[in-house]
This record gives C-alpha cells, sequence and structure tokens, in this order.
C-alpha cells in the first residue's frame, strides 16, 4: 500500500469521504437525485461514518441499488485518491465498512 | 312496481308509472364505475410498481391518476402535483374531491427536481403505498438529459425498494427515458368516431401481466373514469321482469329508458331506422328489436317483427313468453321469417315469392292485428338485410315496396322500426325515407350507438341490468 499512500492528497479522510460520496452518488443519481438523498438522511454537510451511510442506503434502495451506489462511491474516492482501483485487492464479497477502513487506513500511512 | 315475480308464473311485465325512472342512466353508470374501479385495483394488485400515464392534455390523465389513488385506499396515497393547486384541482374535477381530501397532497409548483425527488424518498420512507406526480415531465424538462434519466432511475429504485406504486403522468406522447424505465404504460387518447369523440386508453405496456386487450374505450361521465370491455352477450336465463312504459307526449316508448332517453320515443307514423355494421353482435341488435315490440304487447297493442337475418327464433319466442305470457305473443304478435321457406308456405305463399307479395302478406297481417290492438296501432319491426338477402336480384322492387310501407305505416299511426346493414345497397333510399336514424358500431370490442336523426352523443351500450333492455352510457 505503500504506492497508494504515495498519491494521497492533503486531504484528511472525512473531506475526501464526502466528496466521493457526492460525486459517486451524482454518477448514478444525478445531481438532484443526489441531493435528495443526502437532503434526507441530513448529511448534506456532515456524513457520518460509512458504516452508518451504509444503513441508510440500504433503508432507502434495498442490497443491489446500495451496492451499485457503494461501488461508485468508491470509484470517485480512488480515483480522488489517484489510486488504482485493483491495489486496494479486497477479498472476498464487497463490503464497503471494510473498503472504507482499507483506504483510510492507506491514506494515514 | 318492483314486486318480482316467479318467472313461467305470470306474465312478468309492471307498470312504470313515472315513465322512465325504472332503469334509470344514474345506475348503470354507478355499474360500469364499480366494475371500472374493481378493475384498476386488480390492476394495482398486478405486479406493476412504476406506471406511466401519458396522453395529451385533456385526455383525462389525471382523472384516471385519481382513480387509481382513490383504489389504494383511503390515506394510502399521495398526490405530488407540480401543475396545480389542491383547490383547482378539486373544483376541475369535482368527482374526486373526496379522494384528494383523502390523501396526501404535496403542491411542488415551485420546487425544483430535487425537491420533488425528497418529496418521493418521504412519501416511500413513511411507506405510502401510492404515490401519484402530476406531472413528471413538467419537472423533467428543466433537467438535461443525463441528468434527467438518473433522476427517473433513483425514482425506480426508490420506487421497487419500498414497495410503493409510482404513477407518472406525462403530457409527452413520444417516447421519452421514462418509457423504458417503467413497468407499465398507458396512453389516453382522444379520437374522432363518426364525428363525435371517444376517449381511448391503450396499454403499451404492463410487466408481469397478461394483456388480453390492449385497447379500451374509456368516459369521463360526471368527472369519473369508467372504462369499457369488450361486448358481453346478456344471460338470457336472468330474463325476469319488463317495466311497462306508457306513452311519452303522444310518442310511442321504445320500452327502454335509456332509448327514451336518447330519442324521446317513437312518433306515431314515422320509421326508424337501425343501422349497424357487420361486427355489431346479434344480441345487441336484439336489445334494440325487443323491448318496443314487448311494450308494445304490453300496452295492449301488436307487432309485427321480420327478424334479421340468422336469428333464434325459439329464444326470441321464449323472451317474449317469458315477459309477456303465452296468450299474448300467439295472439298479438306475427313473427314472419321471410327467409324460410316453411314460414312462406305456412302463409300459403309461393316459393318463389316476390316483394310485392310479402308487402301484401304483412299488409294482410298488419290488418288482421290491428282489430286486435288496443288502440288500432301496430308496431312493425323490419330486417332489410333479411328481405336484400331473398330479393338481391330484385333491389328496385324491394325499395318500391318498402316506400309504400312507409307512407302506409305513416298514414295509419303505426310505428316503424327498419334495421339495415352499413353495406346495404338500398340504405342511402331508405335512410332518406326515414324519419330517425341511429347507428351501431363497434370499437375495440365495444358496441357504441348514437343517433344521426336527431343527432345524440355517442353511447355504449351494454346489458347492465336487464338482459332485453340495452343499457347506454355517453362518452364524454
Amino acid at each position: 500500500m505503500n504506492s497508494l499512500s504515495a498519491t494521497s492528497g492533503m486531504e484528511d479522510f472525512a473531506t475526501t469521504f464526502a466528496n466521493a460520496v457526492h460525486g459517486g452518488l451524482d454518477k448514478v443519481l444525478g445531481q438532484s437525485g443526489a441531493a435528495a438523498v443526502l437532503s434526507h438522511m441530513k448529511m448534506t454537510s456532515n456524513l457520518p461514518d460509512p458504516a452508518e451511510f451504509h444503513k441508510e442506503l440500504l433503508t432507502l434502495f434495498g442490497k443491489e441499488a446500495t451496492l451499485s451506489l457503494e461501488r461508485a462511491i468508491v470509484r470517485d474516492l480512488v480515483t480522488r485518491l489517484k489510486w488504482a482501483l485493483e491495489l486496494l485487492s479486497i477479498e472476498g464479497p464487497f463490503d464497503f465498512n471494510t473498503t472504507m477502513l482499507k483506504i483510510q487506513k492507506g491514506m494515514k500511512r | 312496481m318492483t314486486t318480482r315475480k316467479s318467472p313461467g308464473l305470470k306474465p312478468l311485465v309492471q307498470v312504470d308509472s313515472e315513465g322512465g325512472t325504472a332503469d334509470s342512466g344514474a345506475d348503470d353508470l354507478a355499474e360500469t364505475r364499480i366494475a371500472a374501479v374493481l378493475g384498476l385495483k386488480q390492476f394495482t394488485q398486478r405486479p406493476v410498481r412504476t406506471l406511466l400515464v401519458k396522453g395529451l392534455a385533456g385526455t383525462g390523465k389525471t382523472t384516471i391518476a385519481l382513480e387509481i389513488l382513490k383504489a389504494a385506499g383511503k390515506g394510502k396515497g399521495a398526490y405530488i402535483s407540480s401543475r396545480v393547486p389542491k383547490e383547482l384541482l378539486e373544483m376541475q374535477i369535482p368527482a374526486m374531491k373526496k379522494t384528494l381530501q383523502n390523501h396526501e397532497f404535496l403542491d411542488i409548483r415551485l420546487e425544483d427536481a430535487t425537491s420533488a425527488l425528497d418529496c418521493v424518498i418521504q412519501l416511500t420512507a413513511k411507506k405510502v403505498r401510492t404515490i401519484v406526480f402530476d406531472s413528471w415531465d413538467g419537472l423533467a424538462k428543466e433537467l438535461e438529459p443525463k441528468e434527467r434519466l438518473r433522476a427517473e432511475k433513483t425514482l425506480m429504485a426508490l420506487a421497487n425498494n419500498s414497495g410503493a406504486q409510482l404513477v407518472f403522468v406525462s403530457e409527452e406522447p413520444g417516447a421519452t427515458t421514462i418509457d423504458y424505465l417503467v413497468d407499465g404504460i398507458l396512453e389516453l387518447v382522444r379520437v374522432e368516431e363518426q364525428d363525435r369523440a371517444v376517449r381511448e386508453f391503450i396499454i403499451h405496456k404492463l410487466r408481469g401481466t397478461k394483456i388480453p386487450q390492449h385497447k379500451y374505450l374509456f368516459t369521463l361521465l360526471e368527472g369519473k373514469f369508467t372504462f369499457f370491455g369488450p361486448y358481453a352477450i346478456p344471460d338470457y336465463s336472468n330474463v325476469d321482469k319488463f317495466v311497462r312504459r306508457p306513452d311519452i307526449d303522444g310518442s310511442y316508448s321504445f320500452g327502454s329508458g335509456a332509448l327514451d332517453r336518447l330519442f324521446g320515443g317513437i312518433i306515431p307514423g314515422s320509421t326508424m331506422a337501425i343501422e349497424y355494421d357487420e361486427n355489431v353482435p346479434y344480441s345487441a341488435l336484439r336489445t334494440i328489436e325487443l323491448p318496443p315490440i314487448i311494450n308494445f304487447l304490453s300496452m295492449g297493442r301488436s307487432a309485427i317483427l321480420l327478424p334479421l337475418p340468422g336469428a333464434n327464433d325459439e329464444r326470441t319466442n321464449s323472451i317474449l313468453t317469458k315477459t309477456l305470457g303465452k296468450s299474448v305473443v300467439g295472439d298479438r304478435l306475427n313473427i314472419l321469417n321471410v327467409v324460410r321457406t316453411s314460414d312462406v308456405e305456412t302463409t300459403q305463399m309461393l316459393k318463389n315469392v316476390t316483394p310485392n307479395e310479402i308487402h301484401e302478406m304483412v299488409t294482410r297481417e298488419t290488418t288482421r292485428l290491428r282489430e286486435k290492438s288496443k288502440d288500432r296501432s301496430v308496431l312493425l319491426v323490419k330486417s332489410v338485410s333479411a328481405l336484400e338477402n331473398l330479393f338481391a336480384s330484385d333491389l328496385d322492387s324491394l325499395l318500391e315496396v318498402t316506400s309504400q310501407e312507409i307512407i302506409t305505416l305513416a298514414q295509419s299511426h303505426d310505428a316503424h322500426i327498419l334495421f339495415l346493414a352499413k353495406d346495404s345497397p338500398i340504405r342511402s333510399r331508405i335512410l332518406s325515407m326515414s324519419s330517425s336514424y341511429a347507428k351501431l358500431f363497434v370499437r375495440d370490442g365495444t358496441v357504441l350507438m348514437f343517433g344521426v336523426k336527431p343527432h345524440t352523443g355517442i353511447y355504449v351500450l351494454q346489458h347492465l341490468e336487464d338482459p332485453t333492455s340495452p343499457s347506454l352510457t355517453q362518452m364524454v
């Protein structure tokens, strides 16, 4: 993960995560959809931790749609960090919280 | 007035002293409306989560959307309006005022797409069962194509997860992005038929649902959506009563409240032509043919019937006997089936009978039955088609005797009803001699009727109460 940390920017994880959530949701739901979802979750400025966010998405969209949205968020985040997605090398089924923790760890290095 | 008697014991004619209150149009309408709403309930219970109701302005989209909302049940739906405030909608569709009051109403006329989506999210989170979005395209037009598609996908995902049914109302007649996303598409159109407007809805798609028929007629009579399924042959085993209708201001009653209301009765001495196309079922014609005969006989008068080709004489006799009693039918009604040689033989006519001989036979019978009629008036109900078939090579003579008959019957103040096919070669001549003229035809499996002389609106013909009598619902 050294190569990952080398490309991380100046932003802290919370800011990067917030931006990625907006970016990822925008790509799938559109700007109005993303804004409506975040407004409903009362997360327009302060995003909670990934686990809480995952729960909220699950309630609104169900399992399959949540998976698509979370993948979009991860893709956006990785792009922002200028990382290569495959470098995350996550094994097993996709888990948003685990992925986020891994990225957060990588950024700290 | 409405005491029901066991069939087959006594004649089942009752007097309608009000001259038209029984068999009221309002009752007819209530029945069809109930059927429509039940139909919609079934529809909403099917695996269709997202429905697009599209059509041009004034086609009835809002009314149908409100009917779907109504079918969801009190308090279980919400109406998101981007076009009109609640008060205005209640004024425009007063019949739906209660429905609007029974459900949540969200006025988003000055809101943007984000707020609209937020509304849907909130409603789905509250487990609202049916959400009507009237209209979606009003807001969607403000979005870039890609943004619109994404917003629509968001709505679909919300509907699918929450189990809510989302009904989008759209004025965009062409296919848009949402057409590909929704589970069902209904298009409402207003088409011109015989110079009269009829409403039709087309089911373009209904995922997971078998569509036996994709086009139906509907009316917005009294501000309510009522659709019509294909014409159903009545169950004649239910023939159990007949409401006798007295004369209306000097005119003979048709024996049907619906027909009397439409044409105002039969003026003594007049000829009425009933034109029908080849798709009109015989039972629909019978429902115009029999009530005047039954009523004439029940009023103590006499009648002659020259049935339509293919008519089942036994059934006709059985219906008439059931409603009037054997003695009345035997005494004051003569059914002359000219197409059958057996009938010609029984009347001692030659096998190579001519139009003039038929005319003489009818005249003889009219004279005989006149003597038995309470006021010497006779009703002649005649199928021109049957005679055309018999005298295909001598239509001029047929026209000549028909003309004579019209004059004779006019002078004697009798009533004359002629049935003729749309493609009859002597149609225009017959129509020019007729004092009134009605047409029957079929569209989307539904039988429609209207008056040309006098000019009337267009009506759907059904059998909602009495199988022998028509129920007419106006198309508006």
